[in-house]
């Protein structure tokens, strides 16, 4: 398992640099001068003559990217050109938004589609799973732009239970913030549920059909306890894959309810970073999610290895 | 023309101040100006009753108020940072301006006690209030007035519009005089805008020694800055030693960015903020009536002192084919506007035939087409006679209502004959194309302005560039009699013959064609009825100020109930 996972650290370090490169010759691919790229035409020459030599834009190409990098492990990322943020400061302020959306939902997730997809597999095509398929069908179907607004409207507005929009750090009122965050999360935990139901409960089907089922069936064992001991396990190859890809794709994916719920998230600070052409910001959290990405799907074939020893040996 | 999700810069344009920014200075009546002062600290006793935004009862100290708003800004420094709605809100909390204009379109002292022009008007005097201080302690003189002003002519932004002014001096520690290239009666009306709002010098020097760092506010403003998390929130406390004593009632205020208007509506009902602003026409509709009980709702269908904004299609006379007067009659020929106003002006639409609205004294009959689309076809017919089909991009920003509106055009100058493509793009990046006249035709909301020579800069031949190079003139129209009466409305003290200057400008863009006008754009603002006077601004000589600057309050005396 050690020579396992260090192939995949291995590969892990030599994609982050493919992706660092690729980051920083984003600036570079864009048509004109850097600088006038990152500041707009408009600026004044003495900013551009700034810029120039703190990013070394006059420098060979691999000097270029040595700055860059080093300036990076040091924790520097350039600064929006725009309102002069640090770009360090947006992802720090950007980054927990996000990571709480994914944790609440993917929890919510998961606390749904696993028991539902239990409870359904082990009598197929019968009225529950029917209803069960049916309704994450609804869920795939309704994106997160449909759902909320119709959340707002009616728990918001209608009701009152929470607010509309907002933010409360986590450190500032963990019950406020947890107020604010339910509905956000809510509106990107559908389309999570039905995947991982799917996902789950079509592996489990199989599973359930297998021989050492049938062996541990014969031996007497309660159903309940054959699902959770001998079929839930090998099933959530499946769902541990879905749920990396679904999990990377949250990581500043979520710009739709961030916008609609007034969260200063990655997503959000990304895209209107690339309408407003502030391309330091785009560079700098494309990095960082991108990063992001290739450590989760590391720790996702970890817990491979957990749940599947069989897989190191492959 | 009702718009969900205008982002920052549009309404800045209205305003008068541009990413490649100009502020005209002049406007309003000189006879009201000459001599002008004010009564230093006065707070006055606002006036009670039951009108949306007007205190009643005793105003109430504490408190804090969160405003939601359209969209976010890029900085505070008025020589380097684009200033919309937004950024004049934000402006308002921590600044205070030179001059402020009442409530009879007359333009008042606020941080000057007085501005006194010269029997030839070319130059301007003004003496500042003693005893102001920055929120860092240091004075308000004519020292940091002048440096002021020195870093806004050296600035890409508002230099242009400052060419008038040839010389700034400062004969003593309160005096300020400016002298101009010409006479202009209307002088001081700049100073009611951005280039107006005074900053400490510790902030131009700040800014000055760090390009690249944006510096934190400095002002006089009644509310001290505190802190500003992008995209997020603007807060500022409660300043202690405002020269305006008795202000503000508020300990804390608060901005916060919501692009989404349905979202920001619902912040309000649900009570994460406090009061809204919008620019989009069925606001209006769904806080009247019973939908805005409990609610205060202001906004521009009326009241509006000079120029309201306007909604546009404007067209570049610089390049193919709009560069053909033919094409530009068949585009107004071939736009439907009663349909467009229908469809989006939330049922506010009035006719418009140019800058002014039929209760404006600069209205008349500019004799600008209707629509007619067999005309717009016999002038297509006729340039693609000698040209081919007419080919145009019709851009507007990522908004979805104008996605439609800019589809809706599309059909309707396709039916005529022209071929259409349509493009949407970030507000940031219009106005950047605007600015150097990468456009062939799109959408605008522009020339709100208390004083039609405050769009002097927009029509201006001098302010023409090269498609490629930076022009305030967006649509580079060029008209030698649009720029001469811009120029008698700004030098002449006689009202009849300014109404005429400004009547000949009208009928001079009818005839042009730069602009293809749609709708007044209105702005509103809703706020819960614990909000008391926001609309109800009194200035320091104790007369009513302009209350709801085309989107702007002032939250000085604002207090909660």
């Amino acid at each position: 398992m050690g020579k396992y996972l260090l192939r995949r650290f291995i590969q892990l370090v030599v994609v982050s640099f493919i992706i660092s490169v690729l980051a920083f010759l984003l600036i570079h691919l864009l048509p004109g001068d850097p600088s006038t790229v990152i500041l707009g035409a408009n600026d004044t020459a003495q900013n551009k003559a700034i810029l120039l030599h703190q990013l070394g834009l006059n420098k060979p190409l691999w000097q270029q990217y040595t700055t860059w990098i080093t300036a990076i492990f040091h924790g520097d990322l350039g600064q929006s050109y725009l309102n002069h943020q640090s770009v360090t400061h947006i992802l720090a302020t950007g980054a927990p938004i996000d990571i709480e959306l994914i944790i609440i939902s993917q929890i919510i997730a998961f606390s749904v589609a696993i028991p539902m997809a239990l409870i359904t597999s082990r009598r197929p095509n019968r009225p529950v799973d029917n209803m069960a398929t049916t309704g994450t069908f609804g869920m795939l179907a309704l994106p997160p732009f449909v759902i909320a607004p119709i959340m707002v409207a009616i728990f918001a507005v209608g009701l009152g239970w929470f607010p509309a929009t907002g933010y409360v750090p986590f450190t500032q009122d963990p019950a406020a913030n947890l107020h604010n965050m339910i509905l956000p999360s809510l509106a990107i935990t559908a389309g999570s549920i039905a995947v991982y139901y799917r996902l789950l409960r079509s592996d489990l089907i199989s599973t359930l059909q297998e021989d050492f089922i049938t062996m541990a069936r014969s031996k007497g064992l309660s159903s309940r306890y054959i699902m959770w001991r001998h079929a839930f396990r090998p099933s959530t190859f499946s769902l541990l894959a879905g749920a990396g890809v679904n999990i990377g794709a949250l990581i500043a994916g979520t710009f739709v309810v961030e916008y609609l719920f007034a969260l200063n998230g990655l997503g959000y600070t990304l895209v209107q970073a690339v309408y407003q052409r502030d391309y330091l910001v785009v560079q700098g959290i494309a990095l960082v999610v991108a990063i992001a990405y290739v450590i989760l799907q590391f720790i996702i074939d970890f817990i491979f290895t957990v749940v599947d020893p069989r897989v190191t040996r492959g | 023309m009702p718009s969900g999700n205008e982002i920052s810069r549009r309404s800045f344009l209205s305003r008068s101040a541009v990413a490649g920014g100009a502020v005209a200075l002049g406007a309003g009546a000189p006879s009201l100006l000459a001599g002008c002062s004010s009564n230093s600290g006065s707070t006055g006793s606002p006036p009670t009753g039951s009108k949306p935004g007007v205190g009643t009862g005793t105003p109430k100290r504490g408190g804090s108020l969160t405003v939601g708003t359209l969209a976010e800004i890029d900085g505070f420094l008025p020589a380097t940072n684009h200033w919309d709605t937004n950024g004049y809100l934000y402006a308002n909390a921590v600044y205070d301006p030179l001059m402020a204009v009442a409530t009879d379109g007359t333009i008042k002292p606020y941080l000057a006690q007085s501005m006194t022009g010269n029997s030839t008007f070319d130059t301007w005097t003004m003496t500042l209030r003693p005893g102001i201080k920055f929120h860092d302690g240091s004075d308000l003189t004519s020292a940091v007035v002048k440096a002021n002003f020195t870093a806004l002519q050296a600035s890409l932004l508002t230099g242009v519009a400052l060419k008038q002014v040839a010389s700034v001096t400062t004969p003593d520690d309160m005096t300020v005089v400016y002298t101009l290239t010409g006479p202009n009666p209307t002088f001081p009306s700049g100073l009611t805008t951005q280039v107006g709002y005074m900053v400490a010098e510790a902030m131009l020097q700040a800014a000055a020694a760090h390009p690249s760092t944006a510096p934190k506010p400095i002002g006089t403003g009644p509310f001290v800055y505190s802190q500003w998390q992008p995209n997020d929130h603007f807060t500022a406390t409660r300043n202690p030693s405002y020269w305006r004593s008795g202000f503000p009632y508020l300990d804390q205020i608060t901005f916060k960015p919501i692009p989404d208007t349905v979202q920001r509506e619902a912040s309000l009902r649900t009570g994460v903020v406090d009061m809204i602003q919008s620019t989009d026409a069925n606001t209006i509709n769904r806080f009247s009536g019973s939908g805005g009980s409990g609610y205060q709702l202001v906004d521009t269908r009326t009241g509006v002192i000079g120029q309201p904004t306007m909604a546009f299609l404007m067209l570049n006379t610089a390049v193919t084919p709009t560069n053909d007067l033919r094409v530009r009659q068949a585009l107004a020929k071939g736009l439907d506007v009663a349909t467009i106003q229908r469809l989006f002006g939330g049922g506010f639409a009035k006719p418009i035939n140019g800058l002014f609205l039929p209760d404006s004294p600069y209205y008349s009959n500019t004799g600008y087409p209707t629509f007619d689309p067999a005309g717009a076809k016999a002038l297509v017919n006729e340039y693609k006679a000698q040209h081919g089909t007419p080919s145009l991009q019709l851009t507007t920003i990522t908004d979805p209502l104008l996605g439609k509106l800019i589809q809706i055009v599309q059909q309707m100058w396709n039916q005529v004959g022209f071929n259409i493509t349509i493009q949407q793009v970030q507000q940031a990046n219009i106005i950047s194309d605007f600015v150097v006249g990468n456009f062939q035709a799109a959408t605008i909301y522009q020339f709100g302005a208390v004083n039609p020579d405050l769009n002097y800069v927009w029509f201006s031949t001098t302010t023409i560039s090269p498609v490629g190079q930076i022009g305030l003139n967006f649509p580079r129209n060029s008209d030698p009699q649009i720029e001469t009466a811009m120029l008698t409305g700004r030098h002449t003290t006689d009202t009849a013959t300014r109404v005429t200057a400004y009547q000949t400008v009208n009928e001079r863009l009818a005839q042009d064609l730069p602009y293809l006008w749609i709708d007044q754009y209105l702005f509103s603002e809703v706020a819960q009825d614990r909000v008391q006077n926001f609309n109800n601004p009194i200035l320091p000589d104790g007369s009513p100020q302009y209350p709801y600057n085309e989107g702007i309050f002032v939250p000085t005396q604002i207090w909660l109930t």
